[in-house]
C-alpha cells in the first residue's frame, strides 16, 4: 500500500515536470527560444491587451509575420482569450494559441509566408515541439 | 432618370445577390484548419505547413480530403499529391487515423479516430499512431492495416471512398510497392468493400507503354498503377491493383500487365489483383 502510494507520488510528480517542460516559462523564455531556433526575432514593445482579454501583450516581428505574445494571471484567463486572438488576426493566415499562461497570435498579414513554414517554426517553439 | 434609377437598381441587386466571402462584421469569414493540408489552387496552391491550430479565409478546396476535427478540418488525403516535401510514410489502402496523434491533442478525451479512404499506395506525413501500431503490418516498407475497423469506417466507406477519384488524374511520384502478395488479414482482403460481386477470371490486361530512360526507372502513373522498372532486370508491380473483396477471404488472382517498349515489343509480366475496386 505504501509502496503504492510512493509509486503515485512519483508518478505524478513525473507529469508535473513534464507539463513544465512543455508549458512556455515567461514571455522571455520563448522570445529566447524562437532566437535559438534561428529566427529572425525583432525588438518586442509593449502591445495593447485590453482587446485580448486584458494580459499582459508585447508584440513584434519573426521573420516575415505579425507576433503578439500575452501573459494573463492563470490558464483559463489565457486560454478564454484565444478567440479575441483569430479576431486580431483578421483576414490574414494566422493562430491564436493559448499554453499554461500565455497567449500566441500570429499573423500573416502581409502574405509573406504562403506555406506557413514561419508560422510552423513560430507555434513549434511556442508549444514546445521543435524537432 | 429612368436609367438611373435602371442603374440604381442593378447595383441594389448585386449588392444583395453577391456571394457572401464577407462575415457580417465585413471580414471575411476565418475557416479552421488544424494540421498541414493543400492550399486550394484558387488561393495559390501548394502545401501549408503549419500543425497547429490555425485559420485561414479560404475553405477545404476537396471536402472528401477532410475530416472534421472538433470544429477544425484535418486533412487526411496524400499531402505529396499537392507538393509535400516533408517527412513521409508510405501506406497501402484504407487505414485509421489517429486525428488526437497527428495533431497533439493532449485532453483527456476519447482519441479521435477517422479513417483514410486512399485506395492503394499512398503517403502520409505521419506514420501509425502508437496505440495503432499493432494493426499495422509493415510489409516493403509499406504500412498495411490488419486491424479491424470499426463500424463507422463501413458506413462512411461508399462516400468517402469517392475521394480516389480525386486522386486519379493527380501525377505524382506514389509510393513504390515490391510485394507480390499482401499480409494476411490486410483490410483490402478481409472487408467486404463493395456490393456482393461475382468475380470471374481475371480483369483485363493493364498496359503500360515503358518510357525510354536510361538507368534505374520509377515511373508513378495516374491511374493508381506503379510500375517500377530497375535496370538490368525488369519487374512490374501494380500499385493500386484491381482487388475485388467480399465477406469471404479474398483470393488475389495474377493479373496479366503489358509493359510496351517501344524498341524491344511487349513484355508480359503478373501481378496481382482481384476483380473490381481498387485499394
Amino acid at each position: 500500500m505504501r509502496a503504492a502510494s510512493r509509486l503515485l507520488a512519483i508518478a505524478a510528480v513525473a507529469a508535473a515536470l513534464t507539463a513544465c517542460d512543455k508549458a512556455p516559462a515567461a514571455p522571455d523564455a520563448v522570445l529566447d527560444g524562437w532566437k535559438k531556433a534561428g529566427l529572425q526575432v525583432s525588438a518586442f514593445t509593449a502591445a495593447q491587451g485590453a482587446g485580448l482579454g486584458g494580459g499582459t501583450c508585447q508584440s513584434g516581428t519573426i521573420n516575415v509575420v505579425d507576433v503578439t505574445l500575452c501573459h494573463y494571471a492563470d490558464e483559463k484567463a489565457a486560454k478564454a482569450a484565444e478567440e479575441a486572438g483569430l479576431a486580431t488576426v483578421g483576414d490574414a493566415t494566422g493562430v491564436s494559441i493559448a499554453q499554461g499562461k500565455m497567449l500566441l497570435v500570429v499573423a500573416d498579414r502581409r502574405k509573406a509566408d504562403p506555406s506557413g513554414k514561419t508560422i510552423d517554426q513560430v507555434t513549434k517553439v511556442f508549444r514546445g515541439r521543435q524537432k | 432618370m429612368k436609367r438611373w434609377h435602371l442603374l440604381l437598381f442593378i447595383a441594389i441587386g448585386c449588392i444583395a445577390f453577391a456571394p457572401r466571402a464577407a462575415s457580417a462584421g465585413g471580414r471575411a469569414k476565418q475557416v479552421k484548419y488544424i494540421g498541414v493540408h493543400p492550399i486550394p489552387r484558387v488561393a495559390g496552391g501548394g502545401i501549408c505547413h503549419i500543425e497547429a491550430p490555425h485559420v485561414h479565409i479560404y475553405g477545404p478546396d476537396v471536402k472528401l480530403n477532410y475530416r472534421d476535427h472538433r470544429g477544425y478540418n484535418h486533412f487526411v488525403g496524400d499531402p505529396v499529391a499537392y507538393g509535400w516535401d516533408g517527412p513521409r510514410y508510405s501506406y497501402y489502402g484504407h487505414h485509421p487515423v489517429d486525428v488526437d496523434v497527428v495533431v497533439g491533442d493532449e485532453d483527456d478525451g476519447e482519441d479521435d479516430v477517422e479513417y483514410c479512404y486512399l485506395n492503394g499506395p499512398h503517403f502520409h506525413y505521419y506514420a501509425p499512431a502508437p496505440v495503432l501500431t499493432a494493426d499495422f503490418e509493415v510489409q516493403g516498407d509499406v504500412y498495411w492495416y490488419v486491424g479491424k475497423p470499426s463500424p463507422v469506417y463501413v458506413d462512411a466507406r461508399p462516400e468517402l471512398v469517392k475521394v480516389n477519384a480525386v486522386y486519379t488524374p493527380l501525377v505524382y511520384a506514389r509510393p513504390v510497392v515490391e510485394v507480390t502478395t499482401p499480409p494476411p488479414g490486410w483490410i483490402g482482403a478481409t472487408i467486404e468493400v463493395s456490393a456482393p460481386a461475382v468475380v470471374v477470371g481475371a480483369p483485363p490486361p493493364v498496359v503500360v507503354e515503358r518510357p525510354h530512360v536510361h538507368g534505374a526507372v520509377g515511373v508513378g502513373v495516374s491511374a493508381g498503377v506503379e510500375v517500377h522498372v530497375p535496370t538490368p532486370s525488369l519487374s512490374v508491380q501494380i500499385g493500386g491493383p484491381a482487388v475485388v473483396v467480399g465477406a469471404r477471404p479474398a483470393v488475389v488472382h495474377e493479373r496479366e500487365v503489358i509493359v510496351v517498349d517501344r524498341k524491344h515489343g511487349k513484355h508480359k509480366h503478373r501481378g496481382w489483383g482481384r476483380g473490381k475496386g481498387r485499394w
